[in-house]
């Protein structure tokens, strides 16, 4: 296990601290430190049930950590409703993209902005959502059923900047894509970074996202077992943090 | 050794002779001079707990929430009447009103086993009300209506006093606690128990939901048809209106709930608490529907265990907090 | 089919068609509650039998017009809705499958032997002048208040689509009910929008209730018939579409008027229980399918 101990950033964005996390009797989370700058994009790497998608529902506040702190902009979330954390600034783009199916295009981008501080904006992000992703402009009276895998993907990172974020979780929105397809959305990732908002992205695919992210943590089993610069990151380390297998 | 032997033979011993003293006990009731009220409450206890018992087996251990008793008791009771208006026995009627509703609820179940959770609810729901509409126009004696209620008296049971009502509602009272200890003990429980937690859980491990699902509701609504019988065989009358009222539900669904829902003692303790009620109430007239309704809610939310249920908690609670202070 | 036969048939019809839009109108309550909960309210036939009682109340003591009583109704209503999710039935969700139904069941019990007490078990009605006798329409003569109930069923119901469409609470009742974490990832305050849509269920209860004590007369127990009726409009219509609705209430008016034209009275509500048993016995996965 190999972390690098000065994790000790004072201008955190997200700071998460020794969180445990249970659903039910059963522990997913142990201990678990992460730190988010903010501008930065961090990749949270790991397998299946590995805990990626727990820990992201504990910052959204759809879980909340049984021990340990959460902190965003040197706040406290970790006892609120996702619904207020995401009037804090936190977006997250859930796993399985959950949009409302039989809504049109632009209702799934609008509801969005639900929010009280986002709604004055709307009309503002809306452009600026079609300008990332001008096929949901075209298609914005269809109900969001009828579009493909991709664009429903486009659809759930549209939506996801409605409210405004500051604090994007992507969580594996490359997920049964084409590679052409995780390549637009990567496209429109790097595009959402330059505008300032803060990313933590979560992916099975280790190459795509260190590719992309600035540092990265590796989680298996509900345990934080790497976390360095993706630049540093070697294909050997992360194979063995990964499968856990002892050399 | 040899000891101990006895002791624990003695002890089995015991668990039968019990049971069998105290049902004997129960049964003297009227020939050793127990007041009439007293009589008239435990007639009612054994009926509705007859009732409450069968209605767990379905709602508690088989996770089937059958909303339509009243079918099952107007059907029994109109057996009675063409049974009795034939000139035969009211007992045979009382059987008979077992069987038909038997066979109805294994009618009942080819369409409502498909319907899943709610929707299962409601089609039980729906038929007590289907049936009821059928009584209004159907006439199983022919011939004309006494009074304008579209009601039947029930012949045949001219000289029968409460001791007699008494001992049949012992009977079936007897009956299904019988039918509950031997049903959760047999594979048939276990299998039941299964399907309580999940349908597909339980096939998938072999059970055979449908069958399952199928014996335990029939010899459910056979019990809950004679009990139903022997009320109307205590009433003297039958019309569509009673017959079919969703109170037969309502009476089920509060002893059990009280009690405590997919336990063995729960509708027990919970008929016990309700037939009270009843009397208490009785001359407040609807206040104590109202106030059953009022307990019914209040019960859901605080203590949805029931009172079985508490006792449970409050053991375990007691017995950890036991061997907490007791640990080595 | 020769012509006498289908000019009696007219009026059976028309009445039916217009009954119809009374049983929508009484079924959007229930419709709502379960498109956005997934919940049956067990207790919802005596909700609207209780708001013709209290407008019968308010007519009788103080000679208000039952139309204009919902003034007072359709607020308390709403109250009423607001506070039973938010205090009752979204903690009866987290204490275990059947909580719900037991506790509406409960909350049916008491506003049956509520309205037994105090209106006791005979039957009563609402009367308004306007809506006494019947109106010609035509081919045939219609009783007034079925008339009338068609409107305010269609009024209703066209104000509650757009409301659901173009507001922001509206939208995010339809969001929470086709997806309920997305809608709280989306910032989304479920428990206040699910106690929301069960105050406007309740508002929509009220009227329905106002319109069907001008038509019919009611006693404590009426209830459970409405709740079988509501649900049969529901599985029949689906859900999440008004037209849907309507349609399911105009199967059940039209099998109503039809049984009873033919066979007579005693027969119509048999067939309409009937109807309602069997769709749901032919489509037990409802209308989900999930």
């Amino acid at each position: 296990m190999e972390k690098d101990s000065q994790e000790t950033f004072s201008d955190a964005l997200l700071r998460i601290s020794n969180v445990d996390a249970f659903y039910g009797t059963f522990q997913a989370l142990w201990d678990v430190s992460l730190v988010v700058k903010p501008g930065e994009i961090v990749a949270l790497i790991g397998s299946n049930a590995s805990g990626k998608s727990t820990l992201i529902n504990t910052i959204s506040g759809v879980i909340h950590p049984a021990r340990g702190t959460i902190e965003f902009d040197g706040r406290d979330i970790s006892t609120l409703d996702p619904f207020q954390i995401v009037t804090l600034g936190i977006s997250q783009v859930p796993e399985g993209r959950r949009i409302f199916p039989e809504m049109t295009v632009s209702d799934n981008l609008i509801l969005g902005s639900y929010n009280r501080q986002a709604r004055p904006n709307r009309d503002q992000n809306l452009k600026r959502v079609y300008e990332h992703f001008p096929i949901l402009e075209e298609r914005k009276n269809q109900l969001a059923k009828t579009l493909s895998g991709g664009e429903q993907q486009m659809l759930a990172i549209g939506r996801g900047l409605m409210s405004d974020p500051k604090l994007m979780l992507f969580d594996e929105i490359s997920l049964g894509l084409a590679p052409k397809v995780t390549e637009e959305l990567y496209k429109a990732v790097r595009e959402i970074r330059a505008k300032g908002i803060t990313i933590l992205l979560v992916e099975q695919n280790v190459r795509r996202s260190l590719k992309e992210a600035d540092r990265a943590y590796i989680i298996k089993a509900g345990h934080i077992v790497l976390s360095k610069n993706a630049a540093e990151c070697q294909e050997e380390e992360i194979r063995q943090a990964y499968f856990g297998v002892c050399s | 050794m040899g000891v101990e032997r006895n002791m624990k033979v003695s002890i089995n011993q015991w668990r039968l002779i019990v049971p069998v003293v105290l049902v004997v006990v129960l049964a003297i009731f009227p020939i050793i001079g127990i007041p009439l009220a007293w009589l008239l409450y435990l007639f009612l206890f054994f009926v509705y707990m007859a009732m409450a018992n069968m209605w767990n087996l379905l709602a508690g251990y088989t996770g089937l929430t059958f909303l339509g008793p009243a079918a099952l008791v107007g059907l029994a009771g109109y057996t009675l009447v063409i049974v009795t208006w034939n000139d035969l026995p009211f007992y045979l009627g009382i059987i008979g009103g077992g069987v038909v509703a038997a066979v109805f609820a294994a009618l009942m179940a080819i369409p409502t086993f498909r319907m899943r959770g709610i929707y299962f609810a409601i089609g039980t729901l729906v038929v007590p009300e289907v049936l009821r509409n059928v009584f209004y126009v159907w006439k199983p004696i022919p011939g004309d209506f006494i009074g304008g209620g579209a009601g039947y008296m029930i012949k045949g049971i001219e000289g029968l006093s409460l001791t007699e009502f008494y001992w049949l509602a012992l009977t079936i009272g007897i009956v299904s606690i019988i039918v509950m200890r031997v049903i959760l003990r047999s594979k048939l429980g276990l299998g039941l128990a299964a399907i309580r937690d999940s349908d597909r859980a339980a096939a998938s491990s072999g059970v055979d939901v449908f069958r399952s699902k199928l014996y335990a509701f029939v010899i459910a609504a056979f019990v809950m048809g004679a009990a139903g019988a022997i009320c109307f065989v205590y009433q003297g009358y039958i019309a569509p209106v009673g017959a079919f009222n969703i109170r037969w539900l309502m009476t089920c669904l509060l002893a059990t709930v009280i009690g405590g829902i997919g336990t063995e003692e729960g509708p027990i303790v919970g008929t016990i608490i309700v037939v009270f009620l009843h009397f208490l109430l009785a001359r407040y007239g609807e206040l104590s529907l109202l106030i059953q309704g009022v307990i019914l809610v209040v019960i859901m939310l605080l203590m949805p265990g029931g009172i079985v249920g508490l006792i449970r908690r409050k053991t375990r609670d007691y017995r950890s907090l036991l061997q907490l202070a007791t640990r080595r | 089919m020769n012509m006498e036969v289908l000019a009696g048939l007219s009026r059976p019809i028309i009445m039916g068609v217009l009954l119809g839009g009374l049983y929508a109108l009484i079924a959007l309550g229930l419709s709502m509650v379960f498109g956005v909960m997934k919940l049956i309210n067990v207790a919802h036939g005596d909700l609207m039998i209780f708001s013709a009682y209290f407008a019968y109340a308010l007519m009788t003591a103080w000679g208000i017009d039952p139309i204009l009583s919902l003034t007072m109704g359709i607020p308390l209503w709403f109250g009423l809705g607001f506070a039973i999710q938010k205090y009752v039935m979204s903690r009866a969700f987290g204490i275990s499958m059947e909580a719900p139904l037991i506790i509406a069941f409960g909350i049916s019990l008491i506003l049956q032997s509520l309205a037994q007490i105090i209106w006791s078990p005979y039957s009563r009605g609402l009367t308004a002048p306007y809506a006494l006798g019947g109106i010609s329409l035509g081919i045939t003569t219609v009783p007034r208040t079925y008339l009338l109930s068609f409107i305010a069923a269609l009024v209703v119901m066209l104000v509650l689509r757009e409301f659901l469409r173009r507001s922001y609470l509206g939208k995010a009742i339809v969001a929470a009910s086709q997806d309920k974490r997305g809608a709280e990832l989306v910032g989304i305050n479920t428990g206040r929008v699910y106690a929301f849509a069960f105050a406007i269920a309740m508002a929509t209860t009220a009227i329905a209730g106002v319109f069907f004590g001008l038509t019919f007369p009611f006693t404590p127990t009426s209830g459970v018939g409405f709740l079988v009726i509501a649900f049969g409009v529901i599985i029949i219509g689906g859900l999440g579409s008004m037209l849907g609705t309507f349609i399911g209430g105009i199967v059940l008016g039209l099998t109503q008027t039809l049984s009873g034209h033919f066979l007579g009275a005693a027969w119509q509500m048999l067939f309409v229980y009937l109807i309602v048993f069997v769709v749901l016995a032919v489509r037990p996965q409802g209308i989900f399918g999930r």
